[in-house]
């Protein structure tokens, strides 16, 4: 990236140097993964025969295995609850207001929840310099109250939704619509956690928020 | 103006990629390492992700169709994105989309912009849709060029990938800038910094 040079004011230079940083990390996105393994089938598979039967064999491998894995495991993570999780994130990542309590203290989100909510959220991690807590929101989850803690990723919102489901049993990683959902339970709660971040740091929030 | 070609049917690349040697294969591998660059710069471009998928697949089918034609020692990357720009301005001619020409006689905005530190603290704390926003206010030319700007590319590479003078990606790129200056103005939210009320 050439660096922005703006001979007529620092203070402009360096707005145009923070908003190409942001673009940097901002244009990168991944392709989807349907994409990827139509382009890889379409480009590769066909290049060697051998590569077409390599190909075919791997599909039907990775086909029979997802069949046993759709037989003998039952989803932990009910479809309903990720589309609910993704379509929450969305509703407060393009709100054009704040969050309900915008703040960095965690003890100043948690007892706004009092009285909001029927149950206390266990949510302990206060936020890093990595994962910096913004704040928290009443959501309102599968029909029920539920609490939203927003956390900042660099340019990335990651939402984290505390809910009364029995439902959720065992911990799961989905990604849906293009973001990453991992679901798990604690305290007799629902847990989701939902962002457009990688998986690593999407796990990294998640183990500081276990820990 | 480029890109007057019609494009192929994919099916009909693929079949002659059949019959092309060895070389081509690790070509395409080495292509398709930059399926993710080529896909989040279509993603900035199109309205829809559907679209922005349909020209990356067809980026890929015309490169790969006439990877033949790259001589060697050139550059596959900057290759890939002038074949993705061909493929969004012919998408775009078969939406009947019509894109903004650029008008490079018009200067940028002068420097009083009012650019203190509380304003370039803002910036830091700026939210993804806001930077999303003020992309998507650039017309396609500026944005295509701040985007290749941002995947890295220099602006001697951006000139060949958008057949432009050197100077013209250079009074573009200021441009840009300068639009997206206007609008991220007051955009950051401040988080971390704001609180509203100690509930």
């Amino acid at each position: 990236m050439s660096e922005p040079v703006s001979d007529l004011d620092p203070n402009v230079a360096e707005a145009d140097r923070l908003i190409a940083a942001a673009l940097a990390d901002h244009v990168r996105m991944p392709a989807p993964r349907r994409l990827r393994e139509q382009l890889a089938r379409r480009h590769l598979a066909t290049q060697k025969p051998w590569r077409s039967w390599f190909a075919a064999f791997a599909l039907g491998a990775g086909m029979a295995a997802a069949i046993v894995l759709f037989v003998v495991r039952q989803p932990a993570a009910d479809a309903v609850i990720v589309d609910e999780a993704v379509g929450d994130h969305l509703r407060i990542v393009s709100a054009p207001h704040p969050l309900d309590v915008e703040t960095n203290d965690l003890h100043n989100v948690k007892p706004w929840f009092t009285g909001r909510l029927d149950f206390v959220p266990p949510v302990s991690f206060v936020g890093d310099d990595e994962f910096r807590l913004r704040g928290g929101e009443l959501a309102v989850f599968l029909g029920h109250k539920a609490a939203a803690f927003v956390y900042q990723r660099r340019l990335h919102t990651i939402s984290l939704f505390v809910f009364a489901d029995q439902a959720v049993k065992a911990r799961d990683e989905i990604t849906s619509r293009g973001f990453h959902v991992i679901v798990w339970a604690a305290g007799g709660l629902g847990m989701a956690l939902v962002s457009d971040v990688n998986w690593d740091d999407l796990r990294l929030l998640e183990a500081r928020l276990r820990s | 103006m480029l890109l007057s070609r019609k494009p192929r049917p994919l099916a009909v690349v693929a079949d002659r990629a059949d019959d092309r040697p060895d070389p081509a294969g690790s070509l395409a591998e080495q292509a398709l390492a930059h399926a993710d660059e080529l896909y989040g710069l279509a993603r900035h471009l199109c309205s829809t992700s559907s679209d922005a998928e349909d020209i990356v697949q067809e980026t890929y089918a015309r490169a790969l169709g006439g990877i033949a034609r790259l001589t060697p020692g050139s550059n596959l990357r900057a290759w890939l994105f002038r074949i993705l720009r061909n493929c969004f301005i012919d998408q775009a001619r078969r939406k009947k989309i019509v894109l903004e020409i650029s008008d490079d006689t018009v200067g940028e905005r002068p420097a009083n912009e009012g650019w203190d530190a509380a304003a370039l603290d803002q910036l830091r704390y700026l939210a993804a849709a806001d930077l999303e926003r003020a992309v998507g206010t650039l017309p396609h030319e500026l944005r295509f060029i701040v985007l290749l700007d941002a995947q890295g590319f220099s602006e001697a590479e951006i000139a060949e990938i958008a057949r432009c003078a050197a100077g013209t990606v250079k009074s573009r790129l200021s441009r840009a800038r300068a639009r997206l200056r206007a609008a991220l103005q007051g955009s950051g939210r401040g988080a971390g910094k704001r609180e509203r009320g100690n509930v």
